[in-house]
């Protein structure tokens, strides 16, 4: 008796927190389909229409920019972050070298740091630099933040991977790199893609820093999304368009993600 | 095919020493068993010559050039590891092959040497297979085989039979030495397995707690064991040993009064081999005793009586019958040996 009312208990409590977690993501779904008139109505019975996602590339708000920008930033940010934060973690994983701990630590303490903190030294910075407002100053900042989590994630899926096999790759005439390329990679490549679309989410989602060091050229999809607040009002309808267009390729990455975690690549290494 | 010498070799892990000063000399072409009780050393010995570990102090040699600083893919070694090392990402083909794809031997030449060992070893059929999809027999046999793909100036193999059961143990045994033989490549074994350290090796290193106790042939390691570890740890069953005096050319102890050719001693610790004691008439035998087991073997009847504290085995006839509890003597049979140790010390007494 008492176990069934916990049981229950125990599920609406679920049901509730996915409704709250979920019923915004629904309720920007919806509106992004609506007329401007159903915007406010809390109704799910409404004309669907596609308006919405012509009307945010057209003027005056030119989305395709930021879509662009969005891109370009989040992928150089990724291609230059995930090889160098690979090789960094296999030094850590695998180099017993003096100040090994201390060197990880200062790397993880980078995260530490609130970004409103530095935030305006890096404006300062880039001002000097006459790199306000461009892609380069986005992807520079990016690097900084997302690389340190790369580095410690990658690190965790190569302690993963049996240091034996490596042994053996050496003994069997492998020079290190070539360790790297025919052992490492290929088995640390499910961690290397998961840790690749973290930190192009990380990246694609970043808000502060493009709101402070961008204007026009350079806005991301993020700060592109404040445009939406008018002085006649928050236009909802294109906003929620731009915001499903903000969250589908995370969604499909997040799907991506979750197939390759799964997957045990090093069962059957050692005994 | 090379020499290998370690030379006051020390390693040290931190504050612990695996390894406190480590002489050995390993001659062309031999077959050297490292021997010992897990945790001896014998592991790290193995991984300070592959490369794999760096040496505290000391010298290695191999094939006369000093090798310390050398790369491990620089030392022409092949290895089979304990915990196998295979490549979980790539097929047993791909495993055994990558030696040769290191050395830049093309895809067919490749298939057609890794088919010959793969047959050698009872591959055969599982070449597409990954590792994760093998026994642990299975697994064993693609280090090994791994490793016999080509011809290196050193074997090192760190207990490769370990994993087989018992029948396939046998026959890998006797495939190994004939290998030996058909390819002469300088080979360093480890096992803790002294059956298979008497049947294969050239000579027996035999090692407790990182230091070598005795090197030598496995005939001599058996009959003139060099101290009371020695005598303990080979042979099966393991030798009798038994603590008492010697005065006016007979050993006592109780249950035991056997005459031997040795000065007094008040305190001496007397060996003898189960294969060198014999059933002998209850009335005359130096050793009497009520029976407290007995083991049929197929081959022989292992007889074990209890003498006060201690216990003596002994190989009887396969149709020897008794009650346990009688009354049994035993007698050395005639040319057995008898080894005397200095109980302190340890150490082998001359005789
Ligand atoms: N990487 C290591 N760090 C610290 N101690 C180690 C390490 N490797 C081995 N040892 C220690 O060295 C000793 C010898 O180990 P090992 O050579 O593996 O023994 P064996 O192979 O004879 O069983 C053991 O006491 C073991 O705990
Ligand atoms: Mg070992």
């Amino acid at each position: 008796m008492k176990k069934q009312l916990f049981w229950w208990g125990e599920r609406a409590l679920l049901v509730f927190v996915a409704v709250v977690a979920l019923f915004p993501i629904l309720w920007m779904f919806l509106t992004a389909f609506k007329q401007p008139l159903d915007a406010y109505r809390v109704s799910i019975f409404f004309t669907p229409t596609f308006n919405n996602f012509k009307a945010v590339f057209d003027e005056p708000w030119y989305l395709g920019r930021m879509v662009m920008n969005s891109v370009i930033v989040a992928s150089v940010t990724v291609m230059i972050s995930v090889p160098c934060a690979s090789l960094a973690a296999y030094a850590f994983s695998r180099f017993r070298m003096r100040g090994r701990k201390f060197l990880f630590f200062l790397v993880l303490s980078t995260q530490f740091i609130p970004a409103v903190v530095i935030v305006l030294p890096f404006f300062l910075m880039f001002r000097q630099l006459g790199l306000l407002d461009t892609r380069l100053a986005l992807i520079i900042v990016n690097l900084a933040i997302v690389t340190p989590f790369v580095i410690w994630m990658i690190k965790g899926f190569i302690d993963a991977i049996p240091v034996e096999a490596e042994e053996a790759a050496m003994v069997d005439g492998a020079s290190r790199l070539r360790v790297i390329r025919d052992i490492v990679l290929p088995m640390a490549a499910p961690g290397i893609l998961t840790s690749s679309i973290f930190c192009f989410i990380l990246t694609w989602n970043e808000f502060l820093f493009a709101l402070i060091i961008t204007r026009r050229e350079a806005v991301t999809l993020p700060v592109g999304l404040v445009n939406f607040r008018t002085e006649r009002g928050d236009l909802w309808e294109l906003m929620s368009a731009a915001g499903v267009m903000i969250t589908v390729p995370i969604f499909i990455m997040a799907i991506i993600i979750q197939k390759h975690f799964t997957r045990g690549m090093t069962a059957g290494a050692v005994k | 095919m090379a020499e290998v010498r370690l030379e006051n070799v020390v390693k040290r892990y931190g504050g612990f020493t695996a390894l406190p000063k480590l002489d050995l000399h390993v001659n062309e072409g031999e077959f050297l068993v490292l021997l010992g009780p897990s945790g001896c050393g014998k592991t790290t010995t193995m991984r300070l010559i592959a490369g794999l570990e760096e040496i505290t102090e000391g010298d290695l040699l191999i094939g006369g050039e000093r090798v310390n600083d050398k790369e491990p893919k620089d030392r022409d070694i092949a290895m089979v590891f304990q915990n196998y090392g295979l490549y979980p990402h790539m097929s047993v083909a791909d495993n055994i092959g990558y030696p040769l794809k290191l050395r830049g031997l093309g895809k067919s030449e490749r298939m057609a040497q890794v088919r010959k060992v793969a047959e050698k070893v009872e591959l055969g059929e599982l070449l597409d297979r990954r590792p994760s999809e093998l026994s642990g027999g299975q697994r064993q046999r693609v280090a090994l085989a791994r490793a016999i793909v080509r011809r290196p100036q050193l074997f090192l193999m760190d207990e490769p039979l370990s994993n087989l059961d018992a029948k396939l143990r046998v026959t890998m045994r006797a495939e190994l030495k004939h290998m030996h033989h058909e390819m002469g490549i300088t080979t360093v074994y480890v096992t803790h397995d002294q059956m298979e350290a008497m049947t294969l090796a050239s000579r027996i290193v035999v090692m407790n707690k990182g230091r070598i106790v005795q090197l030598d042939t496995p005939e001599r390691i058996y009959s003139e064991p060099a101290d009371l570890f020695v005598a303990d740890f080979i042979g099966s069953p393991s030798m009798n040993l038994i603590h008492g005096q010697i005065a006016g050319g007979t050993f006592t102890a109780e249950g035991i009064s056997l005459p031997v050719s040795a000065p007094d001693r008040a305190k001496v610790v007397l060996g003898i081999r189960p294969e060198d004691l014999q059933i002998s008439d209850a009335s005359t035998a130096p050793i009497k005793a009520p029976i407290f087991a007995l083991e049929l073997t197929g081959e022989s009847t292992l007889v074990t009586l209890r003498a006060g504290a201690t216990q003596l085995c002994a190989r009887g006839a396969a149709d020897f019958r008794a009650k346990m509890d009688d009354t049994c003597g035993l007698a050395p049979r005639p040319g057995g040996r008898i080894h005397l140790f200095d109980p302190e010390s340890g150490l082998r007494l001359p005789s």
